[in-house]
């Protein structure tokens, strides 16, 4: 029972000067007439890691609040709960086994690219037009259903790359006409609350869609085999300690870390389609006209772009990095007309924590919520909570990243005009 | 004299609700007055949120979450929390005005061939001769709404400074971890496999004269259509004095309502608590009548159901969207039957959502103040002097450039 | 008044002995199935066929009363809150005279109290939570085994394999799943073998946390207590681990019965084990040999599952029970039900306990009551990639084996 005691004594202390830091901080800064948008953060940094003496040292230095210390801040902050943890559970295997550690993280980390790159399309959609898209989620089940719809019932026994191209291209289109018809009237100030209507719409796009392929498709769970099936395969061959080992399924790194073939075909499926949208968008015109439209609309304009056609693309390509994620992703798990909602949610607390509108931030992001989660499964004790958990680890994340600092990592304040204002 | 057709219409339509039990024989008496029971309880939550989001522009993604800790709130306490005349020796009590107030100790999900809760384990024991009284479902549904306003209140503090998507975020969040919570603390609510409340009169309730039964579906019928109409008294009265304006303020620009002195954190935190309450309130009082409760209500379709009643009813007029809200669930369920078009069979229990859905759309993109508050508005506007109509065309049209005022003035 | 009601019931009893055949024509009898996700649709689709084809064998066969059945089909969803709704509808609106089928355990948990306080006879035929039937509800059979006596067969099953130190139980946190668990490992325990739970949502799909975790507990023995999909997913993704059933014992959901599905979702499962009720096709009586060909037939399947054997009969027992009573009254026909022999597919069924007797004059617990005492349970392992499960091995208890299992860590 000492667990809990030291355990969530430490927590406590840290919450408690963290809001005391919160508070006391951004008082400070706004007394002293500095930029407060990093202060709450810095505050609550300084007070969890630091205490008291974290709170006093900023509250004389008002340093200015650079990205660099908030960020020592809260590395500091985590280590303290990580160390206090292992001081207070020795024995979990967290703590003890080096193997389930390194298997945890790059699980962790296989998934937060998937997750990472589907999010990279919601922020692509918010830094274009301003919305954050609640049919994401949707777009991701369209994805998996086209490609079982492509490859089991269209074209049975069709390679699996035609599936997912096509279910691209169809979440591609439907992307494309959904902007043309809905979203367009929000771009000349002829609705009231554009922010709110684009929830809106997007969320009866979602609804529809769901129901729609549940209509069509039916309730029962499908399933699409595995597309890649490893050779068998051992290196260096005689070894004691052999570094890749593979079977049909799956592969073993240094005979600890296991990753099955779905997930890692995807995930590097995943890094190629970063780096070629990487080069569209630095290399080409189309690209770098989006990039310009995301930075000043107006201006945008003037050098002669249509911010209108940038928008469909925005939103038609969002839908599409969707759809594919969930094209890669439907050979890993059966899939529902519902299954959306969990990556949905996922995509949202990935890019408020990488900022809104912001393309790296919802990489890295990404792979952070991948590994929060990993950690949150892997380090609970109790075994019994731990899996029940999984949804909420990312949702605490999203919560506390609004309230210490909205923009997230990479935010810009204002993304994309006035929307998403502060 | 066009002006009071709305409240001649209101008061008919009211009229017919209030008698519709009395009168009706239908063989499908149960079926009918369960629906109607349950557009209630979304005319609730449909009216509080246009409150919240139409009226304050708060816009919330986590009135579920209200909702359901409204729900449990009721149904926990009821579920631990009872009074007996003798100690039981096992589990935590405490002396009550001459009682014990006995809280039982959770042992979540669990079958007759494992080891039972403390009170079930002292009922045994005394076989039958001591008597344990459970507590009020009214003071659960009380203690509910009490909950429900105090985490609206917590919630309106949180989100002082967060505004549009980031507010929608954050909202959804609170009830995506509320309901990750509820499902993964089965020892004490029992997550999926549900908690069971009791009826809404557990011993059954004389009503003019008649004495029904607890599976009656009169009474919670009258309870719950009393419910809706206190709130929308509650939310008429404070649309209609100085909270309704500051209120407006809030919405149309939080800086401006600011620098002209009106304490914005006070009546965010204040819109926030009431709306919640209420959506707290319809939770627990629904718990009661269904009688079981899952964090299934918590699933983000249940949420956008009530979005989508309140939209197409008229997102920024609580009576409207509460209409709108018993319309769309009467609908919904007369669209349940399949039927035949050309050889083909349309099963009608899906497709019935993707055609909501669909309207949801159209609604939202051609008719901006939803389908029913309009039809309000247009007789409301008969008789207003013609110059105060000539003047709100010209704000409709508005200049270039400057904010378009397109929803009705009420 | 107790002389009143006397005359009362005699009179009503005249009526009926003079009206015996005065039923509303078609009887109908609800059948309760998950045909949506989060519930089991493999499990609920099976069902619904059965209890359809057991309505066509009756009627073929004249019907009861003179009267045609009809046999309404009700989805659960496996919901626990949508069970009750669709208990009312079925009583309330639709007018069943009894109600069977039921797959998942929360369905029954919380569906049996609607049914049983409206006085409606139920046949659960999937729902193993002892509680079911531990309450002793007057209008509550079931023919399904309880949950207690099949986590019995699990845990002795797992107590023969050799060098078993320690087990992980995988299982999903609902009415089913946490008793079993509770119940195989407090079996386990009596044989010396540890064991470690861990409980998922049965919405799950992403498992690859938690068979690190179990991975990283070391186990010799897996074995999971879900149903449905999550079955299917977390045995998939654990083989692709390397913890699946070619490398260690493992006994998979009850629903990887449905052959061809499991070997497309789990190309690498052979060697699994899984839990089966009801005797092996070969030994099937006259009765079950016809309904699985004419299921088979109708579904394009190759084997019949238990539970569309358990639907079946549900369906027909109730059936027999009206034709016994001689109306459709629920008393009537629970007395019915109580002196009832019916020869099923599944054997002879009948409810040696219940009013006339209660379990405890023979020492037995209060779950025996209204429970068909006789299914039979066994384990099958499938030993070769793509086989069905009829031809698959039966490997205990050793009153049914037909070969020796194989176990892959030897």
């Amino acid at each position: 029972m000492e667990f809990p005691v030291l355990f969530w004594g430490v927590l406590g202390w840290m919450i408690f000067w963290g809001v005391s830091g919160s508070i006391l901080i951004r008082r400070r800064y706004l007394a002293r007439d500095l930029d407060t948008s990093n202060a709450t953060f810095i505050g609550t940094m300084a007070g969890a890691a630091l205490g008291p003496v974290g709170i006093a040292a900023v509250w004389a230095g008002t340093p200015r609040a650079s990205g660099y210390l908030s960020t020592a801040l809260a590395l500091l902050a985590v280590l303290i709960i990580a160390v206090t943890f292992s001081f207070a559970d020795p024995d979990n295997i967290c703590v003890t086994s080096g193997g389930f550690v390194a298997s945890q993280v790059v699980n962790g980390l296989i998934i937060g690219i998937i997750y990472g790159f589907m999010a990279l399309g919601l922020s692509l959609i918010f830094s274009i037009l301003g919305v954050v898209s609640f049919a994401h989620g949707e777009f991701y089940m369209i994805g998996g259903m086209l490609v079982y719809w492509i490859t089991e019932v269209l074209m049975p026994g069709v390679n699996p790359l035609i599936g997912v191209l096509g279910a691209c291209a169809v979440a591609f289109v439907i992307g494309a006409v959904f902007e043309r018809l809905m979203l367009t009237p929000m771009y000349h100030g002829k609705i009231d609350r554009p922010v709110e209507y684009g929830i809106l719409v997007t969320f009866g796009l979602a609804f529809t869609l769901q129901y729609f392929v549940q209509a069509v498709a039916g309730a029962s769970p499908v399933k699409v085999q595995r597309y890649v099936e490893f050779p068998r395969f051992r290196f260096p061959a005689e070894a004691d300690l052999v570094w890749i080992k593979t079977s049909r399924g799956s592969m073993t790194l240094f005979e600890q870390v296991t990753i099955s073939s779905p997930r890692l075909s995807a995930a590097v499926t995943c890094i190629l389609v970063l780096l070629a949208l990487l080069y569209f968008m630095h290399r080409t015109w189309t690209g770098k006209a989006l990039r310009a439209v995301s930075q000043d609309r107006e201006a945008a304009a003037i050098a002669g772009i249509s911010p209108d056609r940038m928008n469909m693309l925005a939103f038609a390509l969002g839908g599409m990095i969707a759809a594919l994620a969930g094209a890669l992703l439907v050979q890993a798990f059966s899939w529902l007309p519902q299954v959306g909602a969990i990556p949905a949610m996922r995509s949202f607390v990935i890019v408020v924590l990488g900022g809104l509108g912001s393309l790296p931030g919802a990489f890295v992001g990404g792979i952070m919520v991948g590994l929060v989660e990993a950690a949150g499964t892997g380090c609970i004790p109790d075994a019994q909570k731990a899996a029940s958990y999984i949804p909420a680890y990312g949702m605490i994340v999203l919560t506390l990243t609004l309230l210490l600092r909205p923009t997230g990592m990479f935010g810009r304040r204002f993304a994309s005009g006035s929307h998403g204002q502060l | 004299m066009k002006r009071q057709i709305p409240n001649i219409a209101g008061a008919a339509f009211l009229l017919l609700l209030a008698v519709f039990p009395l009168t009706y024989g239908g063989a499908d008496y149960d079926y009918v007055m369960h629906i109607l029971i349950t557009g209630f309880f979304y005319a609730i939550l449909a009216a509080s949120w246009s409150m919240l989001s139409g009226y304050a522009g708060q816009f919330s993604f986590g009135h579920m979450g209200f909702m359901a800790i409204g729900a449990y709130s009721a149904g926990l306490f009821r579920h631990y929390i009872y009074l007996s005349p003798e100690p039981t020796g096992l589990c935590a009590e405490t002396q009550f005005f001459g009682q014990w107030l006995v809280v039982v100790n959770p042992i979540g999900v669990t079958s007759t061939t494992l080891t039972q809760d403390c009170l079930r384990q002292a009922m045994d024991a005394w076989a039958g001769s001591v008597e344990v009284t459970a507590m009020p479902v009214l003071l659960g549904v009380v203690l509910g709404t009490l909950m429900g306003a105090l985490a609206g209140f917590l919630v309106g503090m949180l989100v002082l400074r967060l505004r549009a998507a980031y507010l929608a975020l954050f909202t959804l969040g609170f009830s995506e971890i509320l309901k990750a919570t509820i499902s993964a603390e089965i020892d004490i609510t029992r997550g999926q496999a549900g908690l069971e409340l009791p009826a809404l009169y557990p011993s059954g309730i004389t009503l003019f004269g008649r004495f029904y039964e607890p599976t009656d579906k009169l009474p919670p019928y009258y309870t719950m259509l009393g419910l809706l109409l206190i709130c929308l008294i509650i939310l008429g009265w404070l649309a209609h004095s100085r909270f309704g304006l500051f209120v407006r303020a809030l919405r149309e620009d939080q800086d401006a309502a600011a620098a002209l002195g009106v304490n914005t954190t006070k009546y965010k935190v204040l819109v926030f608590s009431v709306t919640c309450s209420m959506a707290a309130a319809a939770g627990a009082v629904q718990g009661h009548y269904v009688q079981i409760i899952t964090p299934n209500m918590l699933f983000l379709l249940q949420m956008s159901l009530v979005v989508a009643m309140a939209v197409i009813g008229g997102i920024e007029n609580f009576v409207a969207a509460a209409i709108g809200a018993i319309i769309l669930q009467v609908l919904l369920e007369m669209l349940r039957n399949s039927f035949v078009i050309g050889g083909v069979e349309v099963d009608m229990t899906i497709w019935r959502l993707v055609f909501f859905g669909i309207l949801l759309m159209i609604t939202l993109r051609f008719f901006r103040n939803g389908l029913i508050a309009p039809m309000i508005a247009y007789f409301r506007r008969q008789g207003v002097a013609e110059e105060t109509v000539a003047k709100r065309a010209s704000t409709v049209t508005g200049p270039e450039g400057g904010p378009h005022r397109t929803e009705a003035p009420d | 008044m107790t002389t009143f009601r006397l005359l009362a019931a005699t009179a009503a009893g005249a009526l009926l002995a003079t009206g015996a055949y005065a039923v509303d024509c078609p009887i109908k009898i609800g059948g309760i199935a998950p045909l949506s996700a989060p519930g089991t649709v493999v499990g609920g689709e099976a069902m619904r066929e059965a209890m359809l084809i057991a309505e066509e064998d009756i009627n073929a066969a004249g019907g009861v009363l003179g009267c045609d059945i009809k046999v309404v089909i009700g989805d659960s969803e496996g919901l626990p809150e949508k069970a009750t709704a669709i208990m009312e509808k079925l009583i309330a609106q639709d007018g069943v005279a009894a109600v069977g089928g039921g797959y998942h355990s929360s369905v029954g948990v919380a569906s049996k109290d609607v049914a049983d306080a409206r006085g409606v006879p139920v046949v659960f035929a999937e729902t193993w939570n002892d509680t079911i039937t531990g309450d002793k509800q007057k209008y509550i059979f079931r023919i399904a085994p309880l949950s207690s006596w099949a986590s019995a067969t699990i845990w002795q099953f797992a107590l023969t394999v050799p060098d078993v130190k320690k087990v992980a139980i995988l299982t999903e946190n609902t009415d089913y799943g946490i008793p079993a668990s509770q119940e195989t490992a407090r079996g386990l325990e009596t044989g010396g073998v540890e064991s470690v739970t861990f409980s998922v949502d049965i919405g799950t799909q992403d498992y690859a946390g938690i068979v690190q975790r179990i991975k990283a507990e070391n186990p010799d023995m897996i074995i999971t207590l879900v149903t449905g999909e999550a079955a299917y997913n977390f045995t998939q993704q654990a083989a692709d681990a390397g913890i699946g059933p070619l490398d260690m014992p493992f006994v998979t959901g009850q629903d990887a019965l449905e052959s061809g599905a499991y070997w497309q979702n789990v190309p690498d499962g052979q060697y699994a084990f899984v839990q089966r009720i009801g005797v092996p096709e070969t030994q099937f009586s006259d009765k079950g040999r016809a309904f699985a060909a004419k299921y088979k037939e109708r579904m394009g399947k190759s084997d019949v599952e238990s539970y569309a054997m358990e639907a079946y009969d549900s369906i027909a027992v109730i059936a027999q029970a009206i034709g016994e009573a001689g109306s459709t009254d629920g008393d009537a026909i629970v007395a019915a039900l109580e002196g009832i022999v019916h020869e099923g597919t599944l054997g002879r069924i009948y409810f040696p306990y219940g009013t006339q007797k209660d379990p405890s004059e023979d020492g037995k617990g209060d779950e025996w009551w209204h429970q068909w005492p006789d299914p039979a349970l066994t384990m099958i392992q499938y030993q070769d990639e793509g086989q069905d499960s009829t031809s698959a091995a039966i490997v205990y208890p050793d009153a049914y084996k037909t070969t020796e299992p194989v176990f892959v860590h030897q």
